[in-house]
């Protein structure tokens, strides 16, 4: 599969941003709470991105009253991977529960130039009748000017969109909101 | 506002039955309107003498009550003053001023001790000597008034604690005055600190002759941690801790585990005005409470292929929704405070007569008062839950509600009880016909003897926009395909029940709204959910105490 991709990228005149993150997507972002989709629990939420090829480090710095938590999704534009810790932004006022002893199956890849991360993911929850699985699609996009980044998220089980939008943290700004 | 409030309350009179005539011969006292200046540098002081005045004018017959701004956060002292006029007879002659009420009340007083607004703390301490010297409580711009009145000064804190931590002022005065003190109850005078100060509470305090005190339950303030343990060893068992925690410094789940490790019991809020009056009238005669079954304790409901939603509002009656527009609109469940059989009679049967056919009352929290279960001694749990038996057998109670956010951050996080503690409250509680647990949502869950343990699925926060309420209810049913699924929702007391109604509305799919007993019934019958316990790998974000107190209470 890899030698194919090598080999289509080596004949095909197509832009390297297909197969590559703007790197105007690299650094912390921190939550605008106000422009985005009301967040129960959490009071604060930086996204850190970190880019190198195909391999996409995020990393969520969370925060609620006295509690930290922090947390990576590792994921690669080229492979699904399988990530035993899976972490998405939840609404803490509801009874769904992370399961780390589920692995989630995550597929992800740069589109629209890569402006556009789109990431994929099966999760396991745990909620008031056993495990479930929630398929989960997120668009981090960034937006004009670099200074913003949206992040669209669909569930399979919900019939609104969420959209956070997040500003970029200036490098001075402390590590964790 | 007010005017509002007023006219929901004269609303709900024929509706609910209420008598138009006294029930009781015709009993004198009178009543003061508070504006809601609390500030230190502005309307406390002044509220702080009136609310001490209050304490000692009360002991021994119920003199004088308060009626607090609409805006408080207790919203039943207008509508409560109109229910003992109706219902007990009281003729309430008002008081316009400070003046007037020491002109009314001085001949309960000795003397007064002044406090120091440059130390608020001493407030506290003037408070404790208040109960125990029958004091007057000013800071120095009241001297003159208070001195008008021929009362002479006992002390003065004036100096006494520049420049003292809480802990060296709490602990010096508790040299001073702790081992006169009431020890069955103490006022943990907390909430709100700085420029605003609400010390709704101080009359009860007062009139107990209970010591004062705003101590930190935080570990990271160890000599206010160390003292505040000391107290509670020294209460007699069985005993209560008066008040709420100070914001400023620690979290309401830090104190509740502390005193719950003691076996105590915490009655709040430190806001809660007029127990001093309240504790002092039974029922009227012949009253009876009779909550609104809506099915027979053996009922055998089958239960269809849908979503089961009922909501429950804990967060202590005489807050918020009960006195907003929609209520009677859907079923909902009350936490009363079942404690207030003791403390205010009238307020109870207030809320009884003025339900409507939709509201149902519950016990709890977690005991006779509130408390967390997982924390508390093992020989205390039976004596606390036989006073919470005997108190829901009075108000005709047959679902019991429990709380322990000991391992939670707030209203998130984990809100779980031990497999033991369940054990416990199936053991003490062979009559209920449920349980209810967590305050945010919680995975607690069992059925035993056709006898439902759910926790929430979903906290309403009051914030929150509608369509985002919808939308989570919406997941829920769809994460727990089974039907039925039963989905227990928390609602905060500051929600609009209207707008929540709103919610449910748009929810997709085949909804039904239940009462809380019938839902218990319906879920005996068909249990799609887990049983699940507090698991030792769950995430705590709490773990600070130790399970055994430093002395056994």
């Amino acid at each position: 599969m890899r030698r194919s991709l090598f080999l289509i990228i080596g004949l095909c005149p197509l832009p390297l941003a297909a197969f590559a993150g703007d790197p105007g997507l690299n650094g912390r972002w921190r939550l605008e709470a106000a422009q985005s989709s009301k967040l129960d629990g959490w009071t604060g939420v930086d996204l850190v991105i970190a880019a190198d090829g195909p391999k996409v480090v995020l990393r969520y710095d969370m925060s609620w009253r006295q509690t930290k938590v922090s947390a990576v999704n590792r994921v690669d534009t080229w492979h699904p991977v399988s990530i035993s810790n899976f972490f998405r932004i939840d609404q803490r006022h509801m009874a769904v529960y992370a399961q780390s002893g589920q692995p989630a199956r995550v597929q992800a890849e740069w589109i629209d130039g890569g402006r556009t991360l789109r990431v994929e993911a099966e999760v396991t929850v745990e909620v008031s009748q056993g495990n479930q699985v929630m398929r989960l699609y997120d668009e981090f996009r960034l937006l004009e000017g670099g200074g913003e980044l949206e992040l669209i998220e669909l569930h399979s089980t919900r019939n609104r969109p969420l959209v956070y939008f997040f500003a970029r943290v200036a490098d001075a700004s402390p590590t964790t909101p | 506002m007010k005017a509002l409030l007023t006219a929901i309350f004269v609303a709900l009179l024929p509706a609910a039955g209420l008598r138009a005539a006294p029930a009781a011969p015709v009993r004198a006292a009178c009543v003061m309107h508070f504006d809601g200046d609390w500030r230190v540098a502005g309307g406390l002081p002044e509220k702080a003498m009136l609310i001490g005045l209050q304490g000692l004018a009360n002991r021994g017959a119920p003199r004088f009550y308060i009626v607090q701004a609409p805006s408080y956060q207790w919203e039943i002292t207008g509508p409560l003053c109109d229910f003992y006029r109706s219902a007990y007879g009281v003729a309430f002659t008002e008081v316009a001023s400070a003046d007037q009420a020491l002109s009314l009340f001085g001949r309960y007083v000795r003397g007064y001790v002044v406090w120091d607004r440059n130390a608020p703390t001493s407030l506290n301490v003037a408070f404790t000597i208040a109960g125990l010297e029958d004091a007057l409580v000013v800071d120095d711009e009241l001297i003159p008034l208070a001195e008008r009145h021929g009362l002479r000064r006992i002390e003065d804190l004036r100096g006494r604690y520049t420049g003292k931590t809480d802990a060296q002022i709490t602990s010096d005065a508790r040299d001073r005055y702790w081992a006169r003190c009431n020890h069955d109850s103490i006022i943990l005078m907390g909430g709100q600190s700085g420029p605003i100060r609400v010390p709704g509470m101080a009359d009860w305090g007062v009139q107990g002759r209970m010591f004062f005190e705003n101590l930190s339950a935080d570990p990271g303030h160890p000599d206010e941690l160390a003292l505040e343990r000391r107290f509670m060893a020294d209460l007699n068992p069985n005993g209560t801790i008066f008040g709420w925690h100070p914001y400023g410094k620690d979290t309401e789940e830090e104190h509740t585990t502390l005193l719950s490790t003691y076996g105590l019991k915490m009655e709040g809020l430190q806001s809660l005005p007029n127990l001093s009056f309240n504790s002092q009238f039974t029922f009227t005669p012949g009253f009876r409470f009779t909550n609104n079954h809506t099915i027979a304790r053996d009922a055998h409901p089958v239960a269809g292929r849908k979503a089961y939603l009922s909501f429950i509002q804990s967060d202590g009656v005489g807050l918020g929704v009960w006195t907003k527009p929609g209520r009677g609109r859907i079923p909902l469940a009350w936490g009363a405070i079942m404690s207030w059989v003791k403390y205010s009679p009238a307020a109870l049967e207030y809320f009884h007569e003025s339900a409507t056919p939709k509201d149902y009352f519950i016990g709890g929290l977690s005991g006779p008062a509130y408390m967390y279960p997982n924390h508390i001694p093992a020989a205390r749990f039976g004596p606390l839950m036989h006073e919470a038996r005997d108190l829901m057998a009075v108000l005709d109670e047959r679902i019991f509600e429990i709380m322990d956010n000991s391992a939670a951050d707030g209203n998130v996080g984990n809100a779980d009880l031990t497999k033991e503690t369940v054990d416990r409250y199936y053991r003490e509680f062979p009559d209920v016909i449920g349980f209810v647990n967590g305050y945010g949502p919680a995975r607690t869950r069992d059925l035993r003897d056709g006898r439902p343990m759910i926790s929430y699925d979903y906290y309403v926060d009051p914030g929150r926009p509608r369509e985002e309420v919808a939308a989570d209810l919406d997941e829920l049913i769809a994460l727990n395909p089974i039907r039925p699924y039963f989905c227990l929702v928390h609602v905060r007391e500051t929600n609009d029940v209207n707008s929540l109604i709103e919610a449910i509305g748009s929810l997709h799919g085949p909804v039904e709204v239940v009462p809380l007993d019938r839902f218990m019934r319906l879920a005996a019958g068909a249990k799609t959910y887990v049983t699940r316990y507090q698991h030792p790998d769950d995430p705590k974000h709490f773990t600070a105490f130790d399970a055994t107190p430093k002395k056994a209470p």
